[in-house]
């Protein structure tokens, strides 16, 4: 019962400082706009190749997209513990009773709070330019779960990073380093029958590429439930990975 | 029983180094205790391990009777921590603070919304409570982190640091809110490198350098243990050798002098430890002229724990206290 309390507490206060200061969720919102915008205009003619599942660029990207955010908001959530850290505050946590992996589950669920209210945005915004879902709130809903996973690893993975190294610097260059490629090696910007071989077996190894392959058919086509289980279970895995390391490399703080 | 008993506590980090070296000490139930030492004499890291956030190498510690590893749980609701750091939230509000840790310590909201008035009243912050901690001034933040440390009313108070890097008026006034919480009955733990400020709030103090206490006592004990005034003499040289040889000149002059109870040299020059430094003084600056030696300037001081310090440590705490002040609060 502490834990969860103490899980509470930490998000309560984080969203709190959060809502305050709502000028950062448009900040983080810019760059997913941006390449909606500059995307859909730059690819708008591949959507007219033979072989392409859509007939516009920008039902194909939409979900793509809300992927995309997922992998680049959360790999960056490990600045929030790093400015805590530095000014002493998780020192401070740490010599209360408060359960101490509560206290990094609530932050990790702050992300993915955060994260969502993004994603229902930008989702709102490609409804206005008229991409639809197919699978309707259902699908809007399984996406979220997705989301959720994907989330869940992604930022534990930044936090175990950040509270390992205690660097800024580390975090932005594995987080420049690995997003980037980490989407291309995906079917966000191009479908899989389009790239080459090579390509399409580096997805095989990309848990973003399944994230994507689960949720476009919502959007696009309906309910594909084997990719949608699939994708369930490796990103069910890859949270568990990334939050036990956030933990783990908490747990060696400060010995 | 006492608050805080530690026996041969020891911190090695790796690379072996001794940060912390079989400390034994006591807090009594109601005192302040003063950790007084040069920085990097491993004040933080023994304030560190008996707040349980850094394990000890070896060794134990008790607080009011519970051990600091098996019973950190207790031992975490019987402390407060108040840290070299800020420690604060700097984008919620004074009392949001407050109400943060106060959940951590598990109060339910009404007893927690009583005790955040009250001690925000304690230091002076009731009317600044709901600004956000970003608009605070150095002091207040100060301020604001002790009363953190203090929401859930513990019996043993930590204050690392308390004063560094806060300008001198500041301190002064933070001194006041320490003697006003000893006041209510907690017993307090304060590290510092200002020995006036060890001299002024603690009922006793330790000596610790290089890891180890070099002496325990009152202040008034310790300055006791001096015997005397000193004569500090400055005595101008150019290079180590110049040095030795003022130092063997001086010593040979007054040496032997049946005033003259000890000669201690300092960085700049010697003291000159007697019983009565307006009489000895004279004599002291006829004897070192007949012997050739310069001086650059005379200072006559009753004993304080400077005096004390070198008298442990055969350095000025000065020495190696320098360069901290102006990154202070950044580091852990």
């Amino acid at each position: 019962m502490d834990f969860a309390r103490d899980v509470w507490y930490t998000l309560v206060r984080r969203l709190r400082i959060d809502l305050r200061q709502p000028v950062w969720l448009f900040f983080s919102l810019t760059q997913p706009l941006i390449w909606l915008l500059l995307f859909t205009q730059l690819f708008k003619s591949i959507a007219l190749m033979p072989g392409f599942p859509t007939g516009d660029y920008l039902q194909f990207f939409a979900p793509g997209l809300i992927v995309m955010l997922v992998v680049f908001s959360s790999a960056y959530t490990g600045f929030d513990i790093m400015v805590d850290i530095n000014y002493g505050v998780v020192d401070k946590m740490l010599v209360t009773p408060a359960n101490r992996y509560a206290i990094i589950i609530g932050n990790i669920l702050n992300a993915i709070v955060s994260m969502s209210i993004q994603v229902l945005i930008i989702f709102g915004i490609s409804s206005l330019m008229g991409v639809s879902i197919e699978t309707g709130g259902t699908g809007l809903l399984l996406t979220l779960v997705i989301v959720w996973l994907l989330g869940l690893a992604f930022s534990g993975l930044s936090y175990a990073l950040v509270i390992a190294t205690r660097s800024h610097t580390a975090l932005v260059v594995v987080s420049n380093m690995l997003t980037l490629p980490l989407m291309f090696l995906s079917s966000a910007m191009m479908p899989q029958q389009l790239v080459p071989g090579w390509v399409t077996t580096a997805m095989k190894f990309n848990p973003v590429n399944y994230a994507v392959e689960a949720v476009r058919p919502l959007f696009v086509t309906g309910y594909d439930w084997n990719a949608y289980l699939i994708a369930l279970g490796i990103l069910g895995a890859f949270a568990v990975v990334g939050v036990s390391a956030a933990v783990l490399a908490f747990r060696g703080f400060g010995k | 029983m006492n608050m805080l008993e530690t026996r041969e506590l020891t911190k090695v980090f790796k690379k072996s180094v001794t940060a912390v070296d079989h400390i034994d000490m006591t807090v009594r139930e109601g005192e302040i205790f003063g950790l007084l030492g040069p920085n990097g004499a491993g004040k933080t890291t023994t304030i560190r391990m008996l707040s349980t956030l850094t394990r000890p190498t070896s060794g134990t510690a008790t607080i009011a009777g519970h051990d600091i590893i098996r019973e950190s749980k207790q031992v975490r609701q019987l402390i407060g921590y108040s840290a070299q750091a800020a420690g604060l939230m700097e984008a919620a509000t004074g009392r949001e603070n407050l109400k943060l840790f106060g959940r951590y310590y598990h109060m339910d909201g009404r007893t927690l919304s009583k005790r955040s008035d009250e001690i925000l009243e304690l230091v002076d912050l009731a009317d600044a409570a709901d600004r956000l901690v970003k608009t605070y001034s150095g002091g207040m933040r100060k301020r604001l982190e002790i009363a953190t440390a203090l929401i859930h009313q513990p019996r043993l108070l930590f204050l690392d640091e308390p004063t560094l890097g806060l300008d001198i008026q500041i301190r002064v006034n933070v001194w006041d809110y320490v003697r006003r919480l000893a006041g209510e009955g907690i017993s307090i733990l304060l590290t510092t490198h200002y020995l006036e400020e060890a001299d002024r709030l603690s009922d006793r103090v330790s000596i610790i350098d290089r890891g180890r206490i070099v002496t325990t006592g009152t202040p008034a004990e310790l300055k006791g243990a001096i015997e005397g005034d000193a004569v500090s003499l400055r005595l101008p040289w150019a290079d180590a050798g110049e040095q030795a040889n003022t130092l063997e000149k001086t010593a040979t002059a007054l040496s032997g002098q049946p005033f003259v109870r000890k000669i201690l040299p300092t960085h700049d020059g010697v003291n000159v430890y007697v019983d009565r430094a307006d009489e000895a003084a004279p004599q002291i600056l006829r004897l070192l002229e007949k012997e050739g030696v310069a001086i650059t300037s005379t200072t006559i001081s009753r004993p304080s724990l400077d005096d004390v310090f070198i008298r442990y440590t055969g350095r000025t705490i000065d020495e190696e206290a320098t360069g901290d002040n102006g990154n202070a609060g950044k580091e852990g």
